[in-house]
């Protein structure tokens, strides 16, 4: 009898212990997410800053990736304004908070990890695209964290015409937009080629070329030619802003095919692969690991 | 200790049974636990390995490139060693929650034949250090590599006397790896079936052949009818022992029986000693000049009985004590203990109740037959 209390009394209180879990905020995750706040804080006070001058080659933020995105590549905004990337070899897809530099989530395609020369990356409505150097598109929606996601895959017909290294998507033409790295139609080797995948055709309609002759541009600068390495849409124009790895240059177009311009990116980068520009007038650009670790890098836009 | 002790006693109701104070340990240890998940919810994973899986993971937060020349932000990685400070700290502690019940119940176990004390201390301190081994090492081949070769330059090795003395040590080593890999919830379940089922082992006298009679029947028996009253005096009748005794024997016996009345006393006082003091020691001089000083202090009177002396092995001492009452067995053991820790391997007492039991026995008799009247 004299028992009974103490051994309720003890199992009251590890009851009580239990249904309180989970009231208090992970310690890791409140150290996290104060950094956070405060590295968005410092992007935002570099805007503030970077408003009053006209240099805007100062990067606003530079994160420095983990070893599984060394091979980073294409760059890609959601509708809400999310980054997602990927890297270059293996079909998986990142989540980046570009402002605080926090990896969201991650999750790959398919069964198994699928390998392939995947050079681009673009977000059309609800569905992802990622586009391989020989034209072929995968097609799959968003997973969550660590899931897989089934995909579809369209062969474009291009891998004759073109090595491509950029996808974008055109809402106002409802197109992705394929950005040629290498022409392969000697006709068409001095200019630079972009292609247009209408996504509400069929396949004998879908498919344009857009061809810009860049004579003036490379003279200008100095360059013997031009290889996009990605292309996107700027969000307040609607041009397409095409990123050039090999020449380490930046180049703005109307849709219609007129150089808006071409200028040499800062000298810090290294090996550009991606670019995107976010609704809040932000440039992004990702560079692939080589003597430095891969990096994503913030800048003023425009 | 002494608080922790009174808070099992309080549990268990004071309950000297090995299981009941271990299943309160373990429920003090659970408790705790609890508490501590509450507040540091980030030390759940390590229950599971989840915490390890986490780390082998990209870091969720990437390093800043403009604040750091070096590439590694300051800032960015204070969450990440407060976490890794408390963690590590976590696993230190849960190895020593753990191992604490081991000693114990090694302790225990090994009362008789004497425990090693060196052994009781390794037990405590072998697994952290496994422990900090798994954590420095983690998932890094280059490092185990490197682990291999510098623990193969150190030579440690030592007669362990008993196979489950060995058992104990490779216990240490699981639950020092399963704290490194953490996955502390392999570590206790180790640590609570271990100790439950030696525990039951040691009780139940587990491994002895069922054909053989146990020490207790084969004394319980015959000593129960030399001292068993019935009408003649005694259950074993005199032809009986006429058939089984010698001459020699008788003699033997005879002897020993006079020893054992002159030590006890005549019939109709108390008895001059009422417990056995058993002291396992490797210096016998010493300890007996020390435990002679103890035994002045805390009891009514002593008698040196016989000393064993084991080749190779501690001596033991044996002293027919009367004990005091306001002096408690836990009290005569400490003061026999205090300060001789090299000198005294072990030391037990062992009080007799047959003067009780007899002085039950008799006013149960006495009820009966007054019982009809």
């Amino acid at each position: 009898m004299r028992r009974t209390p103490r051994a309720v009394a003890l199992s009251l209180c590890l009851l009580a212990a239990v249904s309180c879990e989970g009231a208090q905020a992970d310690v890791g995750d409140v150290v996290h997410s104060s950094v956070a706040l405060a590295r968005v804080q410092r992007l935002a006070q570099r805007r503030a800053d970077s408003a009053t001058t006209t240099d805007h080659s100062a990067p606003l933020a530079q994160w420095l990736l983990p070893h599984a995105l060394q091979e980073i590549s294409g760059l890609a905004l959601t509708s809400d304004g999310r980054l997602l990337t990927h890297d270059d070899e293996v079909g998986q897809v990142w989540e980046i908070d570009y402002r605080s530099g926090a990896v969201v989530k991650r999750f790959g395609l398919g069964a198994g990890d699928i390998h392939g020369d995947f050079e681009g990356m673009a977000v059309a409505n609800d569905a992802i695209y990622m586009l391989t150097s020989r034209g072929k598109l995968y097609e799959f929606a968003e997973a969550a964290n660590g899931a897989r996601a089934d995909y579809d895959v369209y062969d474009t017909g291009l891998a004759r015409a073109c090595e491509f290294e950029g996808v974008a998507f055109d809402r106002a033409a409802n197109s992705l937009l394929f950005a040629c790295k290498l022409v392969l139609n000697a006709a068409s080797r001095d200019s630079l080629v972009i292609y247009r995948w209408r996504l509400d055709s069929d396949s004998a309609t879908r498919i344009s070329r857009l061809a810009i002759g860049v004579a003036g541009v490379l003279a200008a600068n100095g360059w013997k030619a031009l290889h996009p390495s990605d292309i996107t849409v700027d969000p307040l124009t609607g041009n397409y802003v095409l990123l050039a790895s090999a020449e380490s240059a930046i180049m703005s177009v109307t849709p219609a095919g007129e150089v808006v311009f071409a200028r040499a990116l800062p000298a810090r980068h290294h090996q550009p692969e991606g670019i995107a520009i976010t609704k809040d007038s932000i440039l992004i650009i990702s560079d692939e690991a080589g003597k430095r670790p891969a990096i994503i890098t913030l800048y003023r836009w425009p | 200790m002494e608080y922790f002790k009174r808070l099992i006693n309080f549990i268990t109701l004071g309950s000297s049974r090995p299981i009941r104070r271990l299943a309160a340990y373990y429920g003090l240890i659970a408790v705790a636990g609890v508490v501590l998940f509450h507040f540091f919810p980030t030390l759940d994973g390590l229950l599971t390995g989840a915490r390890l899986e986490q780390l082998a993971k990209a870091p969720a937060l990437l390093q800043d490139g403009l604040t750091s020349a070096s590439g590694t932000s300051p800032i960015a990685d204070l969450g990440s060693r407060l976490e890794f400070s408390l963690s590590t700290v976590f696993v230190f502690l849960s190895t020593l929650a753990l191992m604490l019940p081991v000693t114990w119940v090694y302790m225990s176990a090994r009362k008789g034949q004497g425990y090693n004390q060196s052994i009781v201390q390794a037990l405590i301190v072998l697994p952290m250090i496994v422990a900090g081994i798994v954590l420095i090492v983690r998932n890094s081949l280059a490092l185990a590599f490197s682990l291999g070769g510098v623990v193969a330059a150190v030579r440690f090795r030592t007669n362990l006397s008993d196979a489950r003395d060995i058992v104990f040590i490779f216990l240490a080593i699981s639950v020092g790896f399963a704290a490194g890999v953490q996955v502390i919830m392999v570590a206790l379940l180790l640590s609570v079936i271990f100790n439950f089922v030696l525990v039951l082992i040691w009780r139940y006298d587990f491994g002895r052949g069922v054909l053989e009679p146990t020490a207790a029947s084969q004394w319980a028996e015959p000593l129960d009818d030399l001292a068993g009253k019935d009408q003649g005096g005694n259950t074993v009748p005199d032809r009986d022992l006429v058939l089984a005794l010698t001459p020699t024997k008788v003699d033997a016996l005879a002897a020993r029986f006079a020893r054992v009345q002159a030590i006890m006393g005549r019939n109709g006082k108390k008895p001059r000693y009422d417990a056995v003091l058993t002291v396992t020691s490797g210096k016998v001089g010493d300890a007996q000049k020390h435990i002679e000083r103890a035994l002045d202090g805390v009891t009514k009177r002593w008698k040196f009985d016989e000393v064993v002396t084991n080749s190779g092995k501690p001596s033991e001492l044996y002293y027919l004590v009367r004990t005091r009452k306001s002096v408690s067995r836990d009290g005569i053991l400490t003061a026999i203990r205090a300060g001789r820790n090299g000198d005294i391997v072990n030391a037990d007492l062992e009080i007799g109740d047959a003067l009780a039991r007899e002085a039950g026995e008799a006013r149960k008799e006495r009820k009966q037959q007054e019982q009809p009247a």
